[in-house]
């Protein structure tokens, strides 16, 4: 009985749960939908309007502050999301979803400044009326009256939000829109006016997720991060731009997370991933999505690569090439003479991540696939490296081969299942298979749990002889340099060794069958090629570069501990995304520039100033904007300034024209 | 026969083939029970008012959809679950009623992957994965040959997305022609040209692709009767008429339904 009764309240709190990502995932299904917009700071608008909602309930107190901030905040939070749209968001509507990753994760550091700076880092407590929160009871089940009233004010603008939809001549035009947007320009209806709207509107019903949340647990400034990737989850599940999709999929997300937290805590953070990615192999499109719009990715805007940015002939090119590489290898005998010994430290981060950046565009700008869950075979590969250390032999050869292999079948395992699905839903299966070994990792205790890995040490060696790496002291010339530059030069060498070997792949007949797949998946299985076997070739390549990253990370002497949090978070992926973006994606050796731009820019951003996230997000969304080819195309650009002062077009609408058809 | 430019050219039998092949979506049959037989070496048209399944009959033949039942059978061998590009590799090549290059490659390098693709059977994995894509002399041959043929040569190094539209559209066949397929199906190459274009765009089909079997959907039905050996004509998804020329003109049927279509 009592069994039963417990049940009940858990299926109760399931559904409290799931009302509050319908209100999340609805809007961002729709604008999904409708404007091909991932957009991240879903999630920061879902914050933020538990913050209004703060700031209104201190003055007015809980009685009347909290009726008020449910009407007020929601408005405040959509005219955010209307500026949002207005000044960022539409100037890049026809350009690859992938821009709208880069534009949200900007907006994502920037709002989360935001509210960390205006509001404090700590978690708040958010008075509700005393009428809500008494518990009441009903054959044995006890639940907060709250709930109750979370069940209903999220029904009751689901319900409004369906009629609006359904039954108004604007929501017909929303629906139509996220069915076929040419259709609906062509019978001559802008929708481009109605996309503010829609985005205003489904930030509003975010922030009264975020409130009525906020009243049921605390309000904080993660609250916005740990709803995003399950809302996205939802979304997909549910059918990208289906209605019915995101209720459905909210309900059964917050049951499932709530019953498997309560009755098999075993698989706690995982049941969802394993859910979404089964609905995904079984039914692409998501359970109420609609299979002849969404999965096929073939209207899907362009990719710009950094390719042709190119202002200097081969050979320069080639010097410069050298002259960086030469420069690079006497980098650190300068800094250690001049004292900078530090700044070494800095630059093995920056070639450690450098390849990282390099393995994600080596199928993403070639072969336009957009992996979201790139963290994963970087995780999976430091993971490999340190376990190797601890259990095999404290050799880095052992760790790195270990750290190249492991993430590399992993990728032919993940390649092979998600490739199936192409475009957003391949970006949106990828995150969910990290999420997956992300939440595996930390629950496992071989892998050290939440705290990660320690006490692992490489040797300068092949098993168990040799110097140990992190001991290392050389004295060359009166000079003595440490364990971190001898790592360094084994860093280096791997970088520009990796770099070479994968511009080789990119000249041979693979890399060309590549960038045809790039360019169009159906025309290069047209001309004769399977276009699976070669994606997920390269993507195991791809998987095996950012797993030796990783196993750099873990042989790195400054590397103390390979934890969850460093390796194998989301957050890692949307980095490195924005790092192969930011250098010049489908160039290889771009991407590497922007992971030392990237690395460099927050380290001495964040010597300087607390809101250094702040300006890194406000610096995506500029180069977002304005440099869509990234850093290697900035002498491209200036060129064409400096040749021509006036009469170019503006970048953007040059680049639109770019787009072969329709 | 002749030794064919490595066209299969040899057996008995038509090259292909179609028994019932039907394609539903949902209530509609795009595509119902048709039986073709196309003979090598013919020029096969396929006519019929928008929306007779034409294109839906060309994209089941090639593999760009899973018929709902039914057969198609290519060289005597049944293709009907092979994925296009296996078919392709087989003699079966396509173009497409809206053009479908690679617009930011160049139109050497379109063509070049096209004849890659067929004659990578003897490259090695280290050379495909290593060697220089400029490196072998076969490929290289076909191609400047092909970007002759279709005469783009002096246009090779321009990307493809800068051509002029009916460049667009020789390129596109260029293509095609670079997988030396045995069966040819071109989706009304010449969609959105003028008459001259178009006229010049026949010509160079028939003139490039004279010795491949051909299915063309044309709407040009002054064309369609003056180039093809047979005519196909369907109407909501059936076959209403096989014939040459000269019968498809006189077939009452097929004149009520062109003309049914006027009125309706």
């Amino acid at each position: 009985m009592s069994a039963v009764a417990n049940a009940a309240e858990q299926l109760l709190n399931g559904v409290t749960l799931g009302m509050v990502y319908v209100l999340l995932a609805a809007g961002l299904s729709i604008i999904f939908g409708v404007m091909d917009v991932i957009n991240f700071s879903h999630g920061e608008l879902f914050a933020l309007g538990a913050y209004f909602a703060l700031s209104l309930v201190d003055p007015l107190g809980a009685n009347l502050g909290f009726p008020v901030a449910l009407v007020v905040a929601p408005l405040a939070v959509g005219v955010v999301g209307v500026a949002i749209e207005r000044f960022t968001v539409r100037p890049l509507y026809g350009r690859n979803p992938l821009y709208h990753i880069l534009l949200t994760f900007g907006l994502v550091l920037i709002i989360n400044d935001v509210i960390r700076f205006t509001w404090g880092q700590q978690q708040q407590q958010l008075a509700v009326p005393a009428v809500l929160s008494q518990p009441v009871g009903a054959f044995g089940v006890r639940v907060a009256v709250y709930n109750l009233f979370m069940i209903a004010i999220a029904a009751l603008l689901a319900a409004g939000t369906w009629l609006a939809l359904n039954r108004t001549r604007y929501g017909m035009v929303v629906r139509a829109g996220s069915q076929d947007r040419e259709m609906v320009r062509n019978v001559g209806i802008d929708i481009d006016r109605y996309y503010t709207l829609v985005f205003g509107f489904g930030a509003a019903l975010a922030a009264v997720g975020g409130i009525v949340l906020g009243g049921y647990q605390n309000v904080n400034p993660n609250m916005g991060g740990s709803v995003i990737i399950p809302a996205f989850i939802i979304v997909v599940l549910g059918g990208l731009g289906s209605f019915r999709g995101a209720v459905f999929g909210g309900l059964l997300v917050g049951v499932v997370q709530t019953l498997t937290r309560t009755y098999l805590p075993v698989l706690e953070g995982l049941t969802v991933f394993l859910l979404m990615i089964a609905v995904l192999l079984l039914k692409p499109q998501g359970l109420f999505g609609n299979p002849e719009w969404g999965g096929g990715g073939d209207e899907e805007g362009e990719l710009l690569v950094g390719a042709y940015g190119g202002v200097f002939a081969a050979g320069t090119r080639r010097r410069l090439g050298v002259l960086a590489v030469a420069g690079l290898a006497v980098f650190p005998v300068v800094a250690t003479v001049t004292d900078n010994g530090f700044y070494v430290t800095l630059a093995n981060t920056m070639l450690v991540w450098a390849l990282f950046a390099l393995s994600l565009d080596f199928v993403m700008g070639s072969a336009g696939l957009v992996s979201l869950g790139h963290a994963m075979f970087f995780g999976v590969g430091a993971y490999a490296g340190a376990l190797a250390l601890l259990h095999l032999a404290p050799s880095f050869l052992v760790a790195l081969l270990a750290a190249v292999l492991v993430p590399a079948a992993l990728a032919w395992v993940v390649g092979s299942l998600s490739i199936r699905v192409s475009g957003v839903y391949f970006a949106m299966i990828t995150l969910a298979f990290a999420e997956l070994v992300y939440s595996a990792v930390f629950k496992v205790e071989f892998t050290g749990g939440s705290d990660g890995l320690l006490g692992f040490d490489a040797l300068l060696g092949l098993a168990g002889v040799g110097p140990r790496l992190s001991e290392i002291e050389l004295t060359v010339a009166g000079v003595t340099v440490g364990s971190s530059v001898v790592f360094y030069y084994v860093a280096l060498a791997l970088a520009v060794g990796t770099l070479l070997v994968a511009r080789r792949f990119m000249n041979a007949p693979f890399g060309s069958v590549l960038q045809s797949i790039g360019e169009s998946d159906e025309r290069a299985a047209f001309v004769g090629y399977d276009v699976t076997r070669y994606k997920r070739r390269a993507f195991v390549i791809s998987g095996a570069i950012a797993g030796l990253a990783g196993g750099l990370l873990a042989v790195n002497p400054d590397t103390f501990v390979i934890s969850p949090d460093q390796t194998l978070h989301w957050i890692n992926s949307g980095e490195v995304i924005v790092m192969t973006l930011l250098g010049g994606m489908g160039t290889l050796f771009g991407p590497m520039i922007g992971a030392g731009v990237f690395i460099g820019a927050e380290d001495i951003l964040s010597s300087h100033t607390e809101q250094w996230r702040m300006i890194i997000g406000a610096v995506f969304v500029v180069f977002v904007l304005f440099v869509p080819r990234g850093l290697v195309s900035v002498p491209a650009l200036l060129a064409r300034r400096l040749g021509s002062d006036e009469g170019d077009p503006p970048l953007g609408v040059e680049d639109r024209e770019v787009n072969a058809d329709d | 026969m002749t030794d064919g430019t490595g066209a299969t050219g040899t057996r008995e039998g038509p090259v292909l083939e179609t028994a019932g092949l039907t394609k539903q979506f949902g209530e509609l049959l795009a595509v119902d029970s048709v039986d073709l037989a196309v003979e090598r070496g013919e020029f096969r048209s396929v006519i019929g008012p928008n929306g007779a399944g034409k294109t839906t009959l060309f994209n089941c033949i090639t593999g760009a959809m899973t018929p709902t039942s039914g057969t198609v059978r290519f060289d005597g061998e049944d293709v009907t679950d092979l994925p296009p590009h296996e078919r392709v590799r087989r003699g079966l090549g396509r173009s497409f009623q809206i053009t479908n290059i690679f617009g930011g490659l160049t139109v050497r390098e379109n063509v070049r992957l096209a004849a890659q693709s067929v004659l990578d059977d003897d490259m090695t994995v280290r050379e495909e994965m290593l060697r220089d894509k400029e490196t072998f002399d076969h490929i290289n041959d076909r191609t400047t040959g092909v970007l002759e043929q279709v005469g783009l040569a002096d246009r090779a190094e321009e990307l493809a997305e800068t051509l002029a539209y009916g460049d667009q559209r020789r390129l596109e066949i260029g293509i095609v022609l670079a997988t030396d397929p045995e069966l040819v199906l071109l989706d009304e190459p010449t969609a959105g040209m003028s008459s001259e274009e178009t006229r010049a765009t026949i010509d160079l089909i028939e003139d490039v692709l004279a010795d491949r079997t051909l299915m063309l959907i044309e709407h040009d039905i002054d064309l369609v009767m003056e180039v093809s050996d047979r005519v196909t004509v369907l109407t909501r998804g059936e076959v209403l008429a096989t014939g040459d020329p000269a019968e498809i003109a006189a077939d009452e049927d097929v004149r009520e339904a062109y003309l049914g279509g006027v009125r309706a």
